[in-house]
């Protein structure tokens, strides 16, 4: 071993400063799992609509954003909007319209496969017995299919967790920034994004997991 | 208005398929249908798989549209290759009128059972919950279900889930019920309580029409038996006739085929 002296003090010395941006990490996956789980909806919609040119441009921006990184996606928006179109957005909501924008993506494959999911049989059943379409979609099919959304809703929401983290690239104040300003003024860098890390772990590991078994409880209904 | 209640028989019986033809793109699965249901009858429609007999079914539940020919119920077109206002409107009207049941049963797993079947009454006719609560006890009392009213469906056998599902059909009281191999997903022991539920409406009077594998029933509670082979039906008979002297040999190649 190095001799390497681990200084664990420095961690309550600073907790305050390190909690602010865990706050803020906190903030930025919720307000971002709300706006995407709205733009999931409408790429969504668009992706099932009878309207060929609404079809098209979902499927383009769907695949041009999964298959693109997120990291590029944020600079691109951060670096490259206000340039090619005049938009100048704050580090603090470009990250919220990159991480949304993308995430919709995402949620909009979910949405889409809860709703596939719905056997053909009960929309046919419920058609039979002279429920309108409308009806159909909002009593028989959309209850069904929320149930099986919401795992990989909540899926969606630890990947947030830790996507926010990539905030600390353009100077969004959220916890992994908070660690880099800190170790860049007090030279403790392993001490520091070790705790990062744990925190992260402690936050991200039991919701993947309270997922995991309520994934299992639904499939065994 | 009842039209049989002031003894008008439509000409054509209660429910027809005339020169009914169905294709899928090239694949033509019904050729000239034609196949009238008069009240009270109980057709079963027999014959080997691929015969078209689901896809007549499905027409007569408006489920599928023809691609020539139309179906009718009291001599009022329902469906047809085109679907002008007035047929649309018929149609709308037949919904409900005609029950239908299906192979998989198709209840709605986030319901339970009495939601199940009071939700098309509520809706659809608007009835008061309270009185579509009670007609759905009631019919649920005559499948054998009351007990299970607030069960979910997963919690049932498919045997009592078949039956949940004709209570539901007949909670809007149609004039004519479907049956799409109702018991063929079901094992030989919880056969026996779908069909005998089926067989306690044939006996009140039900007009139906019964796709089905279950030859014991077309013989024993059909008062017609139809054969259909390659979209076609090629025998239309008394049953007795039919089970003991099959007129074509397709049909007795079928019905020897099902003895063995």
């Amino acid at each position: 071993m190095g001799g390497y002296q681990f200084r664990w003090d420095v961690i309550p010395q600073n907790i305050d400063f390190l909690l602010s941006g865990l706050q803020q990490t906190l903030l930025i996956s919720a307000i971002t799992l709300s706006l995407a789980m709205l733009g999931g909806l409408m790429i969504a919609v668009m992706d099932m609509s009878r309207f060929a040119p609404l079809r098209f441009l979902a499927l383009a921006v769907g695949e041009i954003i999964r298959n693109t990184p997120i990291l590029v996606q944020l600079l691109w928006i951060y670096y490259v909007l206000p340039v090619a179109m005049g938009i100048n957005l704050d580090s603090w909501t470009a990250l919220i319209v990159g991480l949304s924008i993308y995430s919709s993506a995402f949620i909009a494959e979910a949405y889409r496969a809860g709703i596939q999911a719905v056997p053909k049989g009960h929309r046919e059943a419920a058609q039979v017995l002279g429920l309108s379409p409308v009806q159909t979609f909002i009593r028989i099919v959309l209850p069904q299919a929320i149930r099986l959304t919401l795992p990989p809703l909540a899926a969606n929401f630890v990947q947030l967790i830790k996507y926010s983290s990539l905030g600390a690239v353009i100077s969004v104040g959220e916890i992994t920034r908070r660690g880099m300003e800190l170790s860049s003024s007090i030279f403790r860098p392993l001490e520091i994004f070790t705790f990062i890390a744990i925190i992260y772990f402690l936050i991200c590991w039991p919701l993947a997991m309270g997922i995991r078994l309520w994934e299992r409880r639904l499939s065994s209904r | 208005m009842d039209a049989s209640a002031v003894g008008e028989q439509p000409e054509s019986g209660l429910i027809a398929a005339r020169d009914l033809s169905k294709s899928f793109g090239s694949v033509q699965v019904l050729g000239n249908v034609n196949l009238a249901v008069t009240e009270g009858e109980v057709v079963c429609v027999i014959g080997p798989s691929g015969s078209g007999k689901t896809t007549l079914l499905r027409c007569f539940a408006l489920l599928e549209q023809p691609t020539e020919g139309v179906v009718t119920l009291r001599d009022r077109i329902i469906a047809a290759p085109q679907l002008p206002t007035d047929i649309r409107q018929n149609a709308k009207a037949a919904r409900g009128d005609i029950g239908m049941v299906f192979q998989h049963f198709n209840l709605w797993p986030h319901f339970t059972v009495l939601q199940n079947v009071i939700e098309a009454p509520v809706r659809v006719k608007g009835d008061a919950k309270a009185a579509a609560e009670a007609n759905a006890m009631r019919l649920l009392e005559k499948v054998g279900l009351a007990d299970k009213r607030d069960q979910y469906p997963s919690r049932l056998s498919g045997g009592q889930q078949q039956r949940v599902a004709i209570a539901r059909a007949l909670a809007m009281k149609p004039s004519v019920m479907l049956f799409d191999e109702a018991t063929s997903a079901l094992d030989p022991e919880l056969k026996h309580e779908v069909l005998l539920v089926m067989r306690s409406l044939a006996e009140e009077g039900m007009t139906m029409l019964v796709v089905t594998h279950e030859m014991g029933f077309a013989r024993n509670v059909g008062s017609r038996v139809v054969f259909m082979d390659q979209g076609r039906v090629v025998e239309d008979a008394e049953p007795a006739a039919f089970f003991a002297s099959a007129k074509t040999d397709r049909a007795q190649r079928f019905l020897r085929q099902m003895q063995d």
